[in-house]
Parts: structure tokens; C-alpha cells; sequence
């Protein structure tokens, strides 16, 4: 599914043009000008300057690609940025391809590309969430200041889940799914450290609605981070997720976002 | 904790993952008080423990000036590590933007070379049963992940920044049991020269010689 950018760039410009806080004129050639404060005809802040080139997103319809969508998706509502998707088709193994490999030496989606920023390059899913909340979140509903300990946590469990839950739940459905040979150990082994790690998680959302943020938690970039993979439980075996109540009740509050449920379609 | 020292680190004598770290612990000149975890004994899945990190394992930091705020996660303390204590930016970039490159190697670090090579070990030397196909699709993917390194520092120097960064410093303790996992036959140097290069010259920087030597003694003691 490809965002279409051209009326998505053109009904922000309409919309800043009748909310009369209009950046064309000079400001529009600068891309690094913000519209802070401006109201578009359906009251969302413009934050981003609606001229602002779309951000370019290489990915697959995978959980570490689905990260990214959600997140982009959520910044497409919050504050009218746009973005392209450019779909990479792994069967093919287009990733290792020598033109991707320039943007990502390791060979893996996604990868986003920051026209905004001289087509500064980004890979490594959670690195990109990081990107996207510092650089176009700007009014902190995805994340935390980078000074808080609130923020640390919330570092802490995008890396548990990103060093985590990616590669062992990834191993899982590679011995389950895709191994030529089969190996009972070695699904055990995954299955099983898979299913440790949804108890963390568990244990984490006991007392809380969301992995980071005080009291009861705040939706951020570490939610959207770990979602994808546990959402996609079944594929490697996992039949349900009643064994961990607090993660299921997660995934479902995460789902009923209308970003969520659009991202996870992307591509 | 009555120890006086900035930090409580939980750590274990012969893993990879704390003693990148220590390693930038050291860098800083900030000072720790280490407590190695006995995994034979199950303490990393102690109820004590556990409540440090509920995901039983190591390093977790305590930082004893910051209210004993606690971080696991090794990646995540050598963020809040550089965020809070590395004033003048050395460890990182100071641009803004670069900043996420450094960010991005240390997030493939900890998922694309961590892990990999932790089941290689696995498969290779630990697990009771030697199974082919396991072992070669992991020593087949630490072959992989080192060529992915070397197709970057053929052209540049560091990971990021132009610099030494916590992105380099990451890779060191899985790069330092290249022949554990891929065995004593293995030349790194031949198979991987820039690669090899970076590593010897990362051995060099006074925190992480320091932090091996500190292993080592660690090993040598046992």
C-alpha cells in the first residue's frame, strides 16, 4: 500500500492557507522552517511545516518494518507528516541488493531515508523510532525528554525488546517456519525464551497500561517497538496469549489506535 | 548499599555483555562496585535479583547519586551513561543528527551481533548435542555480521561520528571470542582485515585494555 503523497502534501498546504498561517512566500523553500502553532482546518497543529518533503520509508510487511508504519502513521495523525513506502521484496532478496546495501550495510529492512535532512539514513528499526520521536515529535506525545529518567526506562525496554523478543521470537519462527531441517531442540529452545520474555513483559504491565512513562504509564515509541512481535504471536506457535493476561489486554488497548491498526497494514 | 562507590554494576566474570560497561565506566574515570552473579547457582534469577531486573539478567547499574536509580539493559546504561555522565560528548556525536548513527550501530549490536553469536556459542560449544545445521546457520551468520563491519571500516575509519564512540566500543567482547565460536583454524585478519585492524586498535583505548585485563584476572583467579 503506497501513501500517495502528492494530495497528501497538497491538502496540508490548502489546509495551512485557510487557517491564514500560510508558509508560502520564502519560508515555503526552507524545509527546516516550522509551522509551530498553526491550526489546520481540522485543528490539528501543524507542527510540521506542511512543505516539509515526505519522509521515504524502505520495509516489509515484517514486524521490525511495522514498527516504523505505526510510528509514522501516529506522527501522520498527530501533526500532518507524510511519508512514502517504498515495499522491499525480501523472496527476491532485493535487501541484499547492491543499490539497498549502500543505504544499509547490513542488508535488512527498514531503513528510512529523511529528505528533510539531505537524505540522512537511518537503519535499525528501534534507532528509527529514536529518530522519528527526537526529530519530528515535537510535542513530546511519543516519548519522554531526553533528560528524565522516564526516558531511560523507556530506552531500557526498547532495548530489551529490540535485543530481546526481535531475536529469539525471530529464531523461533525461522526453526518453526523456514528451518530446511527440522530441529525439535532448537524450537523448544526459542519457544521457550520467547515465552520468558512475553512473562517479563507481563510482569512489567502488571500494575501499568504502558511500558514506560510515570504512574500508570504513557503510550510511547517503546510500545510500538515490542507490539509488532507479540502481536504476531501465532506465526511461530504461539497459539494465544492468555497465559500472559496483562500482555494481551496491552496488545488489544495498543490495537485500538487507529495508527496501530493502520501501520500494521504497511505495506 | 555501603559500598561508597557511584555505581553497583551486576556483572558476571566470563559474559560479554557487562563489560562493555565497564569498559565505559572506566573511560569516564567513574568508579563501581562490581557483583558478579553466579549463573551455575541460578542467583541472576533470584527473586532478589529479580527485582533489580526483572529479566534476570546482566549488567544491571545502579546509580547511587541518581535516587539508586536502576537500568538494565546494556545498550540502555551505555545511553544513560554517555546522556548523563559524558559531559563533553566524547563517546558520541555531538551533532544532533549524527547522534542516531551512533545510536543505530549500537541497536544492530545488540540485536544483530549479541544474539547471533550468543547462539553460535550456544550451538557450538555449550549445547550437549552438536546439531550441523544450528551450528553452521549461526557460525554463518557471525561470518556475515563481521563482513557487514568490514564493508563499512574498508571505507571509514569508526562506526560513527568520524570517531571512537560507544558504537565501537559494543562489538568488542563478542570480537574478542572470534575463535571460540568459529575455532583456532579461523584467521580473523586474513578473512576480515579492516575488521581486524578496528578491533586491535579498539583494544588499545585505556578503558576497554583496562576492563580485558580486569577479565582476565577475573578468569585466571577461578
Amino acid at each position: 500500500m503506497l501513501a500517495n503523497p502528492a494530495s497528501g502534501r497538497l491538502a496540508a498546504v490548502l489546509r495551512s492557507i485557510q487557517s491564514g498561517t500560510s508558509p508560502l512566500g520564502a519560508a515555503a523553500h526552507s524545509p527546516n522552517v516550522i509551522a509551530s502553532g498553526a491550526r489546520g482546518r481540522r485543528g490539528m497543529s501543524l507542527a510540521t511545516n506542511p512543505a516539509a518533503q515526505p519522509l521515504m520509508l524502505y520495509t516489509a510487511g515484517t514486524p521490525n518494518g511495522r514498527k516504523v508504519s505505526i510510528m509514522l502513521e501516529e506522527l501522520k495523525a498527530m501533526y500532518g507528516l507524510d511519508y512514502d513506502v517504498h515495499p522491499i521484496n525480501l523472496g527476491a532478496n532485493e535487501q541484499k541488493e547492491p543499490w539497498f546495501l549502500a543505504l544499509n550495510p547490513n542488508g535488512r529492512i527498514p531503513a528510512l531515508v529523511d529528505r528533510n535532512r539531505k537524505d540522512f539514513v537511518v537503519f535499525e528499526s528501534a534507532a528509527i523510532l529514536l529518530y522519528l520521536a527526537q526529530r519530528y515529535d515535537t510535542q513530546r506525545k511519543f516519548g519522554f525528554e531526553p533528560s528524565e529518567d522516564e526516558y531511560s526506562r523507556m530506552i531500557q525496554w526498547m532495548f530489551f525488546a529490540h535485543g530481546g523478543i526481535g531475536p529469539m521470537q525471530g529464531q523461533l519462527n525461522h526453526f518453526a517456519r523456514f528451518a530446511p531441517v527440522d530441529i525439535p531442540y532448537a524450537k523448544a529452545r526459542y519457544l521457550d525464551e520467547t515465552k520468558r520474555l512475553y512473562g517479563v513483559l507481563d510482569i512489567r504491565l502488571s500494575d501499568r497500561d504502558w511500558l514506560a512513562g510515570p504512574d500508570n504509564g504513557t503510550y510511547s515509541i517503546a510500545d510500538m517497538n515490542a507490539l509488532p512481535w507479540v502481536f504476531g504471536h501465532q506465526f511461530g506457535g504461539i497459539e494465544t496469549l492468555d497465559e500472559w493476561l496483562n500482555v494481551k489486554a496491552w496488545v488489544e488497548r495498543c490495537s485500538q489506535r487507529p495508527a496501530v491498526r493502520a501501520g500494521l497494514q504497511v505495506p | 548499599m555501603s559500598h561508597g562507590k557511584h555505581f553497583t554494576l551486576y556483572s558476571h566474570t566470563g559474559g560479554p555483555n557487562p563489560w562493555k560497561v565497564v569498559f565505559l565506566l572506566k573511560e569516564l574515570g567513574l568508579d563501581y562496585e562490581p557483583v558478579y552473579l553466579d549463573f551455575q547457582k541460578g542467583e541472576h534469577k533470584a527473586p532478589g535479583y529479580l527485582k533489580v531486573n526483572p529479566n534476570g539478567r546482566v549488567p544491571a547499574l545502579i546509580d547511587h547519586k541518581n535516587n539508586d536509580f536502576t537500568i538494565w539493559e546494556s545498550g540502555a546504561i551505555l545511553l544513560y551513561l554517555v546522556d548523563k555522565y559524558d559531559t563533553e560528548k566524547k563517546y558520541t556525536s555531538t551533532n544532533e543528527t549524527e547522534k542516531y548513527q551512533v545510536i543505530q550501530w549500537l541497536f544492530f549490536q545488540v540485536s544483530g551481533q549479541g544474539p547471533y553469536f550468543g547462539q553460535a556459542a550456544w550451538f557450538q560449544v555449550f549445547h550437549p548435542e552438536k546439531i550441523p545445521s544450528a551450528i553452521e546457520r549461526y557460525q554463518n551468520e557471525v561470518k556475515r555480521v563481521l563482513g557487514v563491519l568490514e564493508s563499512v571500516l574498508s571505507k571509514q575509519e569508526w562506526l560513527a561520528a568520524g570517531k571512537f564512540t560507544i558504537a565501537d566500543l559494543a562489538f568488542v567482547p563478542w570480537n574478542n571470542g572470534i575463535s571460540f565460536l568459529l575455532g583456532p583454524d579461523f584467521n580473523f585478519e586474513k578473512e576480515f582485515p579492516f575488521t581486524y585492524k578496528w578491533h586491535q586498535k579498539v583494544l588499545e583505548v585505556p578503558g576497554v585494555k583496562a576492563g580485558l585485563a580486569e577479565k582476565d584476572r577475573l578468569a585466571a583467579a577461578k
